[in-house]
């Protein structure tokens, strides 16, 4: 018998690859290119987010409507029903990144693949159930583990802006060499791109992201195989497609090579136990095979499905759990009252339905020009974990910008014209005059007067005499904030010169899109 | 720079000032320059090569391979009609002029407020610059460098490079209303011009654009009062903020510039405490109806 591998797999191979590889660049493109690049409308930046069934599902069922940009899931759907899970072992980026790690580990011998229990394998349809059981009752968990949200968070809130950490130090040494030439180039491109370098928990979201490429230690494509709900989804859809693996009885040697190879445990070998569910069609299994014994004809006598057995009574149980589990979620008190700090960007729906439909992926922590966009902690409550919220010490919202609501994937931020957002409030400006400069010590400011962007400015000037120490008298310029035109941007808490808490500060009381966390009768 | 470097300048320069700047002011008529142009018209770009024109033309600021920077307030994300930042087509000619008096390189660049890529932008002022060839340089950290300024209060603070490392500097300012220091014209056009917390510097305002005008002391000053912003300035925010006035005005000695620049918006230089301090310390002329003036509408 002639011992040779097959051609036409190994080169099937290399084109999984390319087009990983691909389509991971295309992330990356889509990615850089959430930014002000000159224009107010950005473009469908987010697209890879509507090409994914899973969030379009989750935040249909959470929310209650459709989102039609969520009709470009309908491919991927149509796709995994005609190929397989073609799209997690040739599209997802995610999935890509992780077999990239897969393959560095093997390749620096940090990571033998050795025979698995199937057992983890349940776990992500069990994820699955819980997060779709939770949608049906208005809770959307999808952003937490779906790939392209992970992956478009930690890149969002840790690794770039460690590489921009990483790329300033470059740039900083290239002038200490006395290179100013390239520093400038490189500057000037670094500056363009504008890569805010501060992020609230973008140390913990970075432990995440390193958390989950270890992982592939492990397991190769850990992530894949045991926690990607998406994956999971696409599994279910899958039973129908038309290719389906076959060994050569007549050239297998019963190696067990594919078996040990496959990054999914698909199980290819023997063919009758393929877990045609798992197999994301990487062909490593045909193209590892050292006799071409292994195939993907395009069809098959009909047989058994091979599937992983999902414990009927943990079926029952999962949404059970889960049921269970949507009363703790609702304990927090953001869900009586909102929380002062948790200022939502323009756009956003009313509390409730933005908690439903938004999927924390971070397109708008991106594309915020200022960096003010970040994500949550404990300010919305469990459900509103990585959500986004201004923080305007950190970046104020910029008044002629409306990025974030044009590149929100799910609708979560209503998409507004620089015009409309124009009109929408978001916060309310109060003047500490305790430590305002001109109200408690007498000198004069008026810096976040200069920075109000509305006209007439919603902060005003009054003329103060503060009580010095001395018992002297100092008449200044004092601000006093006009509530009726004040929209929240926060550029006055964003340059407020008193240092560490500000004189001047924003909080949610006065937002238009709520009903409850009114200021006025009449606003 | 080093510190031992500087103070050479500091020397030289005055020693170079108290060459000029005699002959500048006190014979007028010997060479028949004017001190100052004050020029009206229908065309941004033609008042400004009228102003820089009547002043002995370009050539006479900027020599044969200079780096010039031109400096315009480039500080708000508003449109040219705003009149928040400096007009666009001004400093366009101001880049041509350069060019064919001989510079090698014209760098223009602001330390904005609002976010650098949008100001630079939505002004207008990038594309006209490049256009006209110049280097736009968008303002960024690793270019702000404290040195000493050699101040009377003002003794150090971070400086942008891109702007004082060039070998001619000419301050491009519009005139607008400031609530603060009642006018934004040439002198608080650098706070552009250094990095650091800009916003405390309001606390010691007047001490602080002094000091620093004396440091970037620019040979040229053309201010731009084509449109002029009148009310909720600095940055305004509606077309109805601002009045046309058609005018730029250039000059050799700043402080004359500004006094100047300020009864545009009937202010005498005595109503504004920052000329009063600049006068003081002698670093130019308030008197500038008593200078040559070329006054004309083209």
């Amino acid at each position: 018998m002639k011992k040779e591998k097959s051609r036409k797999y190994r080169l099937l191979q290399a084109l999984r690859i390319l087009s990983q590889w691909s389509f991971f660049g295309l992330f990356l493109f889509f990615f850089t290119r959430t930014r002000f690049t000159g224009e107010d409308v950005i473009g469908p930046v987010e697209r890879f987010f509507h090409f994914d069934p899973f969030l379009g599902l989750t935040a249909t069922i959470a929310g209650r409507a459709f989102f039609a940009a969520f009709a470009w899931a309908g491919v991927t759907v149509l796709l995994t029903l005609v190929l397989g899970r073609v799209v997690c072992g040739w599209v997802c980026p995610l999935g890509g990144l992780h077999q990239f790690f897969s393959f560095l580990f093997k390749k620096a011998k940090l990571h033998r693949p050795k025979t698995a229990s199937a057992g983890p394998l349940k776990w992500k349809y069990y994820i699955l159930i819980f997060v779709l059981t939770g949608s049906l009752l208005g809770l959307n968990l999808a952003g937490i583990l779906d790939p392209l949200s992970f992956l478009y968070r930690s890149f969002a809130a840790a690794v770039f802006p460690a590489l921009g950490h990483a790329a300033t130090g470059v740039i900083k040494l290239l002038y200490a060499l006395g290179l100013s030439g390239p520093a400038g180039t490189v500057g000037q491109y670094f500056e363009s791109l504008t890569i805010n370098p501060v992020y609230v928990q973008g140390f913990f979201l970075g432990l995440l992201f390193l958390a989950a490429a270890l992982l592939n230690l492990v397991r190769e494509r850990f992530w894949c195989r045991v926690l990607c709900p998406a994956g999971a989804l696409l599994g279910l859809l899958s039973p129908a497609n038309v290719f389906k693996l076959k060994i050569d009885r007549n050239k297998c040697i019963d190696c067990g090579l594919c078996n040990l190879q496959c990054p999914t445990q698909a199980s290819p070998y023997p063919d009758e136990e393929w877990r045609r569910a798992e197999c994301v069609y990487c062909f490593t299994c045909a193209a590892v095979c050292p006799t071409a014994a292994v195939g993907f004809p395009a069809r098959d006598v009909p047989r058994r499905e091979k599937r992983v057995s999902l414990d009927r009574r943990k079926i029952i149980w999962t949404p059970i759990a889960a049921l269970a589990a949507l009363p703790f979620f609702r304990i927090a008190p953001a869900v009586r009252r909102a929380a002062a700090s948790l200022i939502r960007p323009p756009g956003a729906r009313p509390e409730p339905e933005f908690l439903s439909t938004c999927v924390k992926c971070g397109e708008c922590l991106k594309v915020c020009p200022t960096g003010g966009l970040q994500p949550v902690l404990a300010e919305a409550g469990p459900e509103g974990l990585w959500t986004p919220r201004l923080v305007p010490r950190i970046g104020y919202c910029e008044y002629y910008c409306s990025l974030c609501t044009q590149v929100c994937p799910t609708g979560a931020i209503k998409e507004l014209s620089v015009e409309e957002k124009l009109t929408v409030k978001i916060g309310t400006a109060w003047v500490d005059k305790n430590r305002c400069l001109p109200y408690a010590l007498g000198e004069p400011c008026i810096v976040c007067e200069e920075h109000c962007p509305t006209s007439p400015k919603a902060i005003q000037l009054v003329e103060h005499a503060a009580l010095l120490p001395d018992g002297t008298v100092s008449a200044q310029k004092a601000p006093v904030v006009d509530v009726s035109t004040c929209i929240g941007c926060g550029i006055c808490e964003n340059k407020c010169p008193v240092m560490d808490r500000p004189a001047i500060f924003v909080t949610s009381v006065g937002e238009h899109r709520s009903e409850t966390n009114r200021l006025l009768l009449d606003i | 720079m080093k510190r031992r470097d500087f103070m050479r300048d500091i020397a030289l320069g005055g020693l170079a000032l108290s060459a000029v700047r005699p002959s500048a002011f006190s014979f007028p008529a010997a060479d028949k320059t004017p001190d100052l142009a004050w020029i009206e018209g229908e065309s941004p770009a033609a008042l400004t090569r009228a102003a820089v024109d009547a002043l002995g033309g370009m050539k006479s600021f900027v020599g044969r391979g200079d780096v010039v920077c031109v400096k315009p307030n480039i500080g708000w994300d508003r449109t040219p009609e705003m009149a928040a930042c400096t007009n666009p087509e001004v400093v366009k000619t101001l880049v041509e002029m350069c060019f064919e008096a001989g510079a090698k390189e014209v760098v223009v660049t602001d330390h904005s407020t609002n976010q650098a890529a949008r100001t630079f932008l939505r002004s207008g002022i990038q594309a006209a610059a490049k256009q006209a060839g110049a280097k736009v340089l968008l303002p960024s950290s690793f270019r702000m460098k404290k040195m000493g300024l050699g101040g009377e209060w003002f003794k150090e603070w971070e400086v942008f490079l891109d702007v004082h490392e060039a070998d001619k500097i000419i301050n491009v300012p519009v005139a607008k209303h400031h609530s603060l220091t009642r006018v934004t014209l040439g002198m608080k056009n650098w706070l552009g011009a250094i990095g650091g917390a800009r916003n405390q510097l309001h606390q010691k305002i007047h001490e602080a654009v002094v000091d620093l005008a004396r440091f970037f002391n620019p040979p040229l000053t053309v201010l731009d009062a084509w449109r002029v912003l009148v009310r909720n300035g600095p940055q305004g925010g509606r077309p109805s903020d601002t009045e046309m006035r058609k005018t730029v005005v250039a000059g050799r000695d700043w402080l004359a510039v500004e006094a100047a620049g300020a009864t545009l918006f009937g202010l005498k230089p005595g109503d504004l405490p920052f000329l009063v301090l600049a006068a003081e310390r002698k670093l130019g002329r308030v008197d500038w109806e008593k200078m040559s003036i070329e006054k004309r509408k083209i």
